[in-house]
């Protein structure tokens, strides 16, 4: 697949714990960014068919919040009047370039649900032939943070043996 | 899905699929080409069995360890599906962003 075709999402890695993905949009990078940082956008296209952004509390700045809603107004679908509550905390912003972000499963509160998965999201905006090329990573970080564990394990001498240092690591590796 | 990569989130581990996605091989000789120690080889691949990513089974003396590919299928699913609702999000966009390059050009509407 030629790289850069416009329309076409491309698969660059798929493996582990990774996913990157790229997609060109014929549209000038400011306006593309621009779509991501605003609620009155992303309340446009953000949601999948049938299940719009019901709520969209955006604070578009490292640190701040975006706390949304996804429901679904579509009768014929199988999940009519589910909610999907997400909570997305922003880390690096760096207009128009890229926006860093941990990706969580929300309630109606603002509460992170521990029980999903949480991602970290990286997108960056690039320049491409008067178009915008847009490469998006989506990360599980489980071995960074078992690597953090192993090690403060080791300082501290919490684990006397293997055999309990396996069973912390499983413990915090399931509260996520 | 979540177990899945919960087990596969350690280095050895990780390494052990990969060998294994070559052709089942028993826990000796796992230990042999990772340069790991036995109880510890075991240890992880009962994690991996666990987790339904791998199978074992004996044979006279040894134990044979083989990839099973159900678990696999699973994530497969899930990173389709990620995708796929990327995909879609994505194609909205491009839509949305045309609308506002339109509008941008005096309301003129393309076919």
């Amino acid at each position: 697949m030629a790289s850069g075709e416009t329309g076409k999402l491309k698969i660059l890695k798929a493996e582990g714990r990774e996913l990157v993905i790229e997609r060109v949009f014929d549209a000038p990078r400011q306006l593309v960014f621009e779509a991501f940082s605003k609620a009155e956008h992303l309340k446009r296209w953000f949601g999948p068919k049938g299940w719009p952004l019901t709520v969209c509390n955006l604070d578009f700045r490292p640190g701040g919040v975006w706390h949304f809603c996804m429901k679904c107004v579509d009768e014929s679908q199988e999940f009519f009047g589910r909610e999907s509550w997400g909570k997305v905390v922003f880390r690096e912003i760096v207009a128009p370039e890229r926006i860093v972000y941990i990706d969580a499963f929300s309630d109606a509160e603002g509460n992170v649900n521990e029980d999903m998965p949480v991602a970290l999201v990286t997108m960056e905006f690039e320049d491409f032939e008067g178009k915008t090329k847009l490469i998006n990573r989506v990360e599980y970080p489980t071995e960074d943070k078992l690597k953090l564990v192993m090690e403060m394990g080791v300082t501290q001498g919490i684990a006397s043996s293997w055999e309990q240092l396996d069973d912390l690591l499983a413990e915090l590796l399931r509260r996520g | 899905m979540h177990a899945t990569l919960s087990a596969l989130a350690e280095p050895n581990r990780l390494q052990i699929v990969e060998l294994l996605s070559g052709g089942p091989l028993t826990v000796g000789e796992i230990a042999g080409r990772l340069g790991l120690r036995q109880p510890q080889t075991s240890k992880h691949l009962r994690i991996l069995s666990d987790a339904g990513i791998v199978e074992m089974r004996a044979a006279a003396n040894r134990r044979i360890c083989t990839l099973r590919r159900e678990a696999f299928l699973e994530l497969d699913a899930w990173l389709d599906n990620i995708l796929r609702i990327w995909d879609d999000r994505f194609n909205r966009l491009d839509e949305y962003l045309r609308e506002l390059q339109e509008k941008g050009n005096g309301g003129k509407s393309s076919s």
